[in-house]
């Protein structure tokens, strides 16, 4: 298995050598026939559950730049989400624009919020942060459940979906395209960032902040930024959500039991771990849909399987995989240096 | 080598799903999706499993049998979008019931409206739903617009004109929260005296109902869930509002939770609801000892009464409807459905009134019932009762 | 010419009188020693010129011409001030090139926004500071464990990608807090060796805060020491070593000065 990976890895790196964006590139034509293949093996109603495991990659790979790399935990992402979603939707709506005007009006309005919810980061840590990010989150909630224009109880209905020319992207397949591109440029991006001087600033401000801020490092500004990437992350993945189709959003979309779905998506994963979060979004929307039946026992083994992993696997299912590889890797270099020596 | 092995073996599964689809012919799948977090939600849902299955072991419909599949849409739009279209695209299902929660149902009505499927919904009062002129979609229960006339005519009538609201959050309440301040403003041309908007699960009106004390009220409408509107309407009496003020419920007042949490405070509050559980029809009385005796509930609410009779419609529907079943002829199959539901008039159930609809995509078609019944509570606790106030038919262009 | 200057300089914390009222003047291109008593102030000290804490009001300190006082760690660090911990605080999840790249951060020369889209830019300056940060790792021999999360190397190894760290922001002033804590004497003394070299090969000025007594006689030029927040003496480390209240502060008591002199040269450490 992890030589089955390992190898995976080879190739795409092997890829990456002749361009750097050659392994995107074959990355993205893996998954066009998807919807497809999908279709075939399972059923087009998995095309659906596909589209929707492509938005919680957004929301998870965007979760994991602020909690991943930079270390600040946030329990307000879902209200981040919501303000994407109810921003879109309402200037399609109201004003008549179209998907590709509103959805980036969304998405900065969303990094703007982003600022908001990160602002407690610069005074607060652990706990504290969490509660105030978790306070920001309700708020929005509780914001769209008692403002008759933001849906209020009855939601945001008939959020047209979005088009090009006379041709409406509604169906499973053509909305998987929209989602997957998305999803892929937002992990794209999520490595560049990592790899950047802004990705190294952040993973040291989660290591230490002292240590990072006698490094040069804006410790506050890169903060707010982490919270401002992440939040656009949200926002994208908002806007995607209000226009798939049928185009209905309600408050209860939102709530503290979709933050910490969300939050599990990221620790299953590995936090910190840019595919250990794509991973953990993907099993937790297939496993959440397969095991429907037993809603009352799923908050419970979700909360079981949340203790499990911060005792048995803090770094996830992705940090156990890296770190097998590491190990390895390791071990070959002190090998050839005891070799080197005698 | 061996993952060659994999992939041949998905796409036998592939086929092998593809050719028991085939063989599926002969099954009239219906698919339900409804709010099942409460014990009462698991109830229902389960009684329309029961009687599907009734139905099946008496020999089904003109030979067929009737495959269900039941889901939990947990009161949540983006769940139960997700249950519709795995129902609709994976289960193929020929009809769609549901949901119970009016949040839930809107978004389904585009959904079936698209994709083609008849929709009949056993409980979700927001009149906006037949409003969007879906010729796919029928409504059992009496819808949210006629609620607030009766209420308002009643109110107006018997209690007086300077009334205090505390509504809800969530769909329903706000619905009969402002039906009923509107139809008080259009019949009796009065303001509300006092009006709170509080949070779905708000467990402290203590400063609201001291207002309203202060404020000199003749009745008082709690519209909220029934575990919010039990504890309202003892924080009424806590806070000294007398007996003297009439309360108002709002139509999940129907709902037993509420007698029972809410006690003594419950007597004399008046609402509007598509059954009584005190009604003395014959049909009403077996149908109380059945909930009673199969799932151990005293006096069923219309959310029990509306689904059971949501099953019995669909059940005349289907007997009248010439289905092929085969696995071509889905389409035709729904729309021989929807036509068939759409033919269904003055059916005379549990419900307070006759339910009819008809082929329009118009509110007035596809709302088939619009006999609100006005029922109060004689005693809370476990064993409460109630009686009925009055029957009330609306004409069925009323809050259009 | 001096590099650094405090003058009355200040901390107190709740009550607690940890610096009061140094002045202190560290020369351009020197070694200049700290020493000092646990709890004596030093680390505190070096806290305060490079930000982490802030000082009381009154205090004042010169770096490079600028008065760096009011200004946060990060703009104290990007005037060329580095640093390493008592406790390292590596970022140990981090490689050992990011490590070291990390400690480059304020030599970008590319914007936060070009960093997050990736231009041709980013990625040509990250390579060439990718070959410039490798070769650093060559001179203090941890090249080889470049890709390695930092967490993994044994702790000499980190004690010598601490000092990497800082030696990658191209310093004017580098400050050492207990560099040799925990290691043999031969350890010590071929980090001495490295940091001197390092020192030439940069042009560095040196601060360093040590306990071992002989790893400070040995390197330092002046030396400055501190005892419960004040400068208690400063100069050569022969005066130093012969100076009383030094002795006092360090032993507790009188001694002969022969037995100081040997518990000197014997390196003893103070406990």
């Amino acid at each position: 298995m992890l030589a089955l990976l390992d190898g995976i890895k080879s190739v795409f790196e092997a890829l990456g050598r002749v361009h750097r964006l050659l392994p995107w590139l074959v990355a993205y034509l893996l998954l066009l026939p998807m919807p497809q293949v999908i279709t075939l093996i399972f059923g087009e109603y998995y095309v659906d559950l596909a589209n929707r495991a492509c938005l919680f990659v957004l929301l998870s790979v965007g979760l994991n730049i602020v909690k991943g790399f930079c270390g600040q935990v946030t329990v307000g992402h879902i209200g981040l989400y919501a303000i994407g979603a109810v921003t879109s939707a309402l200037l399609a709506l109201n004003y008549e624009l179209s998907f590709w005007i509103s959805a980036p009006i969304a998405i900065v309005v969303t990094g703007l919020a982003g600022v908001i919810v990160g602002l407690p980061s610069v005074r607060l840590e652990g706990a504290y942060l969490a509660l105030a990010t978790l306070g920001l989150g309700e708020s929005v909630r509780i914001m769209l459940a008692v403002t008759p224009e933001l849906g209020s109880s009855n939601g945001i209905m008939l959020i047209p979906a979005p088009a090009i020319g006379d041709f409406i992207i509604e169906s499973f397949n053509h909305y998987y395209y929209l989602v997957m591109t998305a999803a892929l440029i937002g992990i794209y991006f999520s490595f560049v960032i990592l790899r950047s001087s802004t990705g190294r600033a952040f993973q040291a401000i989660r290591e230490d902040v002292i240590a990072a801020s006698v490094s040069g490092i804006n410790v506050p500004f890169y903060k707010l930024l982490a919270f401002v990437i992440s939040a656009l992350y949200a926002g994208l993945a908002g806007a995607l959500f209000a226009h798939m189709p049928p185009g209905f959003l309600h408050h209860n979309n939102f709530t503290v039991i979709e933050m910490v779905t969300l939050l599990l998506m990221v620790v299953l994963g590995g936090i910190g771990n840019i595919w250990g979060g794509v991973v953990g979004a993907i099993v937790v929307t297939v496993i959440y849909d397969q095991t429907k039946d037993y809603y009352f026992y799923q908050p419970l083994i979700f909360g079981v399987t949340m203790v499990l992993l911060v005792v048995f696997m803090p770094r996830g299912i992705g940090g156990v995989i890296g770190q097998a590889i590491v190990r390895r890797k390791f071990i070959e270099k002190h090998e050839e240096q005891n070799l080197g020596a005698t | 080598m061996k993952h060659w092995n994999k992939i041949l073996a998905g796409v036998a599964t592939g086929g092998l799903l593809i050719s028991a689809t085939a063989a599926l012919a002969g099954e009239i799948r219906v698919g339900i999706t409804m709010r099942m977090v409460s014990e009462n939600g698991q109830r229902y849902g389960q009684m329309v499993m029961d009687e599907i299955d009734l139905i099946n072991k008496a020999g089904g419909i003109n030979g067929n049998t009737i495959k269900a599949t039941l889901m939990n849409d947990e009161c949540k739009s983006d769940k139960g979008v997700a249950n519709a279209n795995k129902l609709i695209f994976q289960e193929r299902v020929h009809l769609l019931m549901g949901s119970t929660c009016s949040s839930v149902s809107l978004p389904i009505v585009d959904i079936t409206a698209k994709a083609e499927v008849p929709q009949i919904i056993p409980h979700s009062t927001s009149a906006k739903i037949t409003q969007k002129g879906s010729a796919w979609v029928f409504r059992v229960p009496v819808s949210g617009r006629y609620y607030g006339g009766v209420n308002a005519k009643y109110v107006g009538e018997n209690i007086g004109k300077r009334i205090a609201y505390i509504c809800a959050a969530d769909a329903a309440s706000q619905n009969e929260c402002n039906g009923l301040q509107e139809q008080m403003k259009l019949q009796h041309g009065v303001d509300p005296v006092y009006v709170a908007q509080v949070q779905e699960k708000e467990v402290d009106f203590r400063t609201h109902m001291q207002k309203i004390k202060s404020a000199g009220v003749e009745g008082l409408m709690v519209s909220a869930q029934a575990e919010t509107m039990s504890r309202a309407l003892i924080q009424s009496y806590e806070a000294g509002i007398g007996s003297g003020v009439r309360r108002i419920g709002a139509s999940m007042a129907s709902n037993a939770p509420v007698p029972k949490i809410a006690g003594d405070s419950v007597k004399g509050v008046f609402y509007a609801a598509a059954y009584a559980s005190a009604d003395t029809r014959p049909i009403a009385k077996l149908f109380n000892e059945m909930v009673s005796k199969r799932y151990g509930v005293h006096a069923p609410d219309h959310d029990f009464s509306q689904a059971y009779d949501m099953i019995r419609i669909v059940e005349i529907a289907l007997r009248s409807a010439n289905l092929e079943l085969s696995s071509s002829s889905l389409k035709s199959d729904r729309t021989a459905i929807r036509d068939a539901i759409a033919n269904v008039k003055n059916y005379q159930g549990l419900a307070s009134g006759p339910i009819s609809f008809c082929a329009d995509p118009t509110p007035q078609c596809r709302d088939g019932n619009r006999t609100p019944v006005l029922i109060a509570y004689k005693k809370g606790g476990e064993q409460f009762e109630t009686e009925v106030l009055a029957r009330v038919t609306m004409p069925i262009d009323f809050g259009l | 010419m001096a590099l650094l200057e405090t003058r009355g300089l200040s901390k107190n914390f709740g009550g607690l009188q940890a610096i009061s009222q140094v002045d202190l003047k560290v020369q351009q291109g020197t070694v200049h020693g700290l020493i000092g008593p646990n709890g004596s102030g030093k680390s505190t000290f070096f806290n305060l010129i490079t930000g982490v804490y802030k000082p009381d009001p009154g205090s004042h300190i010169e770096f490079d011409g600028h008065d760096i006082t009011p200004l946060p760690a990060h703009r104290i660090a990007g005037l060329g001030m580095a640093r390493t911990f008592q406790l390292l605080r590596l970022f140990s999840e981090m490689t050992v090139l990011e490590n070291v790249m990390v400690g480059n951060h304020c030599k970008t020369p590319y914007g936060v926004v070009e960093s997050l889209l990736g231009t041709s830019r980013v990625r040509d300056s990250d390579r060439q500071m990718r070959e410039e940060m490798l070769e650093l790792l060559e001179f203090i021999g941890l090249a080889r464990f470049a890709d390695m999360p930092a967490g993994e190397l044994s702790g000499g190894q980190r004690r010598l990608l601490a000092l990497g760290r800082a030696i990658a922001m191209k310093p004017k002033l580098l400050l050492l807090d207990e560099p040799g804590a925990g290691l043999s004497p031969v350890n010590v003394d071929n980090l001495m060796e490295t940091i001197l070299a390092l020192k030439e090969r940069y042009k560095l000025t040196v601060v360093v805060v040590e306990h071992i007594l002989k790893v400070v006689m040995n390197t330092c030029e002046t030396i400055s020491v501190l005892d419960h927040g004040q400068k208690i003496a400063e100069g050569p480390p022969e005066a130093i070593k012969n100076d009383h209240a030094v002795i006092e502060a360090y032993l507790g008591r009188e001694l002969p000065d022969e037995e100081i002199r040997k518990a000197i040269r014997g390196g003893v450490t103070a406990s």
